[in-house]
């Protein structure tokens, strides 16, 4: 408990500055936090990597094994990924969501409302309660205490409340009241569809948070292509409809900078912001070392607020570094070439 | 580039018609053609150079494993051969089969090679051949093509090439219109899709999804003979850079008290690499790269992982198979004997495409995969899993399935 307590204090530093990048500090504290977790958890004990960086445990082995530095009796919440069966969801548990809820508190200041304290909040996803186990659904709900002046819930039993969408945007319009929508993509798709012609211009000062892909849930719509349809539905310029990364197996999220840029006069690329406490790298499949330059790699989120899992996580996305931040291009498909496309639910788990 | 349905629609008849020219030759004058033709494509040959310099970068493979995919698929195609192949098929459907006017194939673009068994063996029986591409590989199909008129310009009028994106339901019309029967390469979902859309009238013969897996018995391990045998597997695993469904997956490695399975791992691994300074892999696509940093993780949390410079075996004691995303990533697993092996290809037998095993045990494996219907696959010698002859079965059935018609009481 010690060593935890004092890593996260160290952790809970970083997290006070997210304007600071510290990043020795932080390339210090990652390669201690993985050496205490290696000890504590058997599945990361069992990685081996040559180089200065610690192994990153793929993001698959969350949908396989629990991954946990505590006894299971001292888990305090478990996020699931979404997924039709069991198997294939991956789970992230937490002993304290005290490191997390901190993380997410100052990444989503820093990115999404640098410029105001409160706003009124439309939530295009489920609430907490409605789905316990979504990361997501739990930090949009910290994120009405936060940052809610007023906060609407437009998603219910599974559906997009399209008549309450409306409703409360028009409202906003008439209050004068700027807005910020959040919510996943494919629900923004819904609403898209949903909404038919009608436009609704915002107020000034109005934004959106998407995030997540499609998994069949909707029509696909290319990220540019829905960005320019939000915009002109809700009147809200492109630079303020930021995407969101964020992924069950991490305790922290990475948000398009553009939002940011446009209110300190920063001209860049669209790119995604790294928080002083994460390290996200793309990385050679057959070395797992860093790639050069603005190559293709395989994204490594080394993540210092997951004190209570693992650290360092290798995802199955491809990333290309941009300036000061990354580009992710997309998640790989899951069924890659194996023998003549054996489908990958049949691949997986047969015995 | 796409072909209209007209311009499809006008080969397919091209064909059909060239078809009375090529049943109206003799089997022995078909197949001396047909070595010919293969003959055009070897390696001094202004084909055959064509070949090997366009290949890589369409099929992504190495110079090298292109050389060696080429030499070793046309070298199959010889006059005995092919008359070996008339002659079974005559013992089992009757002196004077009667074959199909047309035959279209719809191919897949993981294996290039694949295409010439699935051309050079209805042309062989009499049936003439369109064939749609993969439209991501269409440079050899295109120089087969090129290859037969090369080698008699009036037999080769029985082979033609469309070009579209799959899906296309008008084209594919077209492509089936004067068809008597459809043969289809690829991953199941294509095979199902594409059914619907074809209509009854035409037979559809199906070439799904497939794994293979290898097994070596004690006999093999031995000091004397385990350097042969991991040879052997390694090329099995490099060739076309476990791509296709003959590609070992898993490879089952009986328990002995000579050689331990890791043991046999670190063998294999050094086969491998010396296999990779003749036959190197061919660029990893980034969506691949991505799969393979998962399930090599999977498998060093859960058992062993032996990591190479383009490879990495896993061991797995533990039974739960996951299957590699290919490009030279396999499974170990260690069994008591073959009873138990087969006892796990049974979860997967209706995919099981082929077994490689060492020659002691071949009769057997054989045998065992006849005793029922529940298995498809074939058993061959490991080193040669992916030089299939030419009358190897296709999916549990004769190469020549689908192509006669059937006789009238």
């Amino acid at each position: 408990m010690r060593v935890r307590r004092q890593l996260e204090r160290r952790v809970r530093a970083l997290i006070a500055d997210p304007g600071t990048r510290k990043d020795a500090v932080r390339d210090l504290l990652i390669g201690e936090i993985a050496a205490w977790q290696s000890a504590r958890i058997p599945e990361y004990g069992r990685l081996h990597r040559d180089g200065a960086w610690p192994p990153a445990l793929p993001t698959d082995v969350f949908r396989v094994r629990r991954i946990a530095s505590h006894p299971l009796k001292e888990d305090a919440r478990v996020f699931r990924s979404s997924g039709t069966t069991s198997s294939n969801r991956s789970a992230h548990v937490f002993k304290d969501l005290g490191l997390y809820d901190a993380a997410a508190r100052a990444a989503a200041k820093y990115m999404l409302f640098p410029d105001v304290e409160r706003m009124r909040l439309v939530f295009l996803a489920p609430h907490e309660e409605e789905a316990p186990h979504s990361s997501l659904s739990y930090m949009l709900t910290r994120f009405a205490q936060w940052f809610g002046s007023e906060h609407t819930w437009v998603w219910h039993d599974g559906g997009l409340d399209i008549e309450r969408l409306e409703t409360t945007l028009v409202q906003a319009v008439a209050d004068g009241q700027a807005v910020a929508l959040l919510g996943t993509s494919f629900a923004f798709v819904h609403a898209e569809d949903g909404l038919g012609d009608s436009s609704i211009p915002l107020p000034v000062g109005s934004r959106i948070m998407q995030t997540g892909g499609y998994k069949g849930r909707s029509r696909e719509v290319r990220p540019a292509e829905l960005r320019r349809a939000m915009s002109r539905r809700y009147g809200v310029p492109e630079p303020w409809i930021v995407a969101e990364y964020g992924m069950t197996e991490l305790s922290s999220q990475m948000y398009e900078t553009t939002l940011r840029d446009d209110l300190t006069g920063i001209s860049s690329p669209r790119r995604l912001w790294i928080p002083p406490w994460v390290r996200a790298t793309p990385v050679d499949p057959d070395t797992l070392q860093p790639v050069q330059g603005d190559a293709c790699g395989v994204l490594r989120i080394d993540d210092c607020a997951s004190l209570d899992s693992v650290c360092c996580i290798q995802s199955a996305d491809l990333a290309t570094r941009v300036e000061d931040g990354i580009v992710v291009e997309g998640r790989a498909p899951g069924a890659a070439p194996r023998g003549c496309s054996l489908a990958a639910d049949e691949a997986l788990g047969v015995s | 580039m796409t072909d209209d349905p007209s311009v499809i629609l006008k080969r397919a008849r091209t064909v059909l018609e060239a078809g009375e020219i090529l049943r109206g030759r003799s089997v022995a004058e078909r197949a001396r053609w047909l070595e010919a033709s293969a003959q055009a494509l070897s390696e001094g040959t202004p084909l055959g150079r064509e070949a090997r310099a366009m290949l890589p970068e369409e099929t992504a493979l190495s110079d090298a494993m292109v050389a060696w995919a080429l030499r070793t698929t046309l070298g199959t195609v010889s006059r005995d051969a092919l008359l070996g192949v008339a002659e079974e098929a005559t013992e089992v459907v009757g002196p004077r089969p009667d074959p199909i006017s047309l035959l279209s194939v719809v191919l897949a673009g993981n294996v290039f090679t694949a295409s010439v068994r699935g051309i050079v063996v209805p042309l062989l029986f009499g049936v003439p051949v369109l064939v749609k591409a993969s439209s991501r590989e269409t440079r050899f199909p295109t120089l087969i093509r090129e290859a037969l008129r090369c080698a008699d310009a009036e037999l080769g009028m029985a082979m033609d090439l469309v070009v579209f994106r799959g899906g296309d339901a008008d084209r594919e019309a077209a492509l089936v219109e004067p068809a008597e029967a459809v043969a289809v390469y690829g991953t199941d979902e294509t095979v199902s899709a594409i059914k619907p859309r074809i209509g009854g009238h035409v037979a559809v013969i199906a070439h799904g999804h497939g794994v293979s897996v290898a097994y070596c018995s004690a006999r093999s391990l031995t000091p004397e003979s385990i350097d042969d045998v991991t040879a052997r597997v390694a090329l099995d695993l490099a060739a076309y850079d476990q791509r296709g469904c003959l590609s070992p997956q898993v490879i089952y490695v009986e328990d002995c008290p000579g050689t331990s399975v890791d043991g046999f791992t670190t063998r294999l691994s050094g086969a491998l690499e010396a296999v990779a300074e003749m036959l190197p892999r061919g660029p990893l696509p980034e969506a691949v790269g991505a799969a393979q940093t998962q399930w090599r993780g999977l498998a060093e949390v859960e058992g062993t992982l032996v990591r190479g410079r383009e490879h990495a075996l896993a061991i797995n004691r533990h039974g739960a198979i996951r299957w590699s995303p290919g490009y030279r990533n396999a499974t170990i697993v260690p069994v008591r004997d073959l009873d138990d092996a087969l006892a796990s290809m049974k979860a997967f037998a209706a995919h099981l495409k082929c077994a490689g095993t060492d020659s002691w045990t071949l009769r057997e494996l054989t045998a065992r995969f006849l005793e029922s219907a529940s298995w498809k696959a074939y058993a061959t010698e490991i080193g040669t899993m992916q030089t299939p002859a030419l009358e190897a079965p296709a999916d549990g059935s004769p190469v020549w399935e689908g192509l006669f018609r059937a006789r009238r009481r």
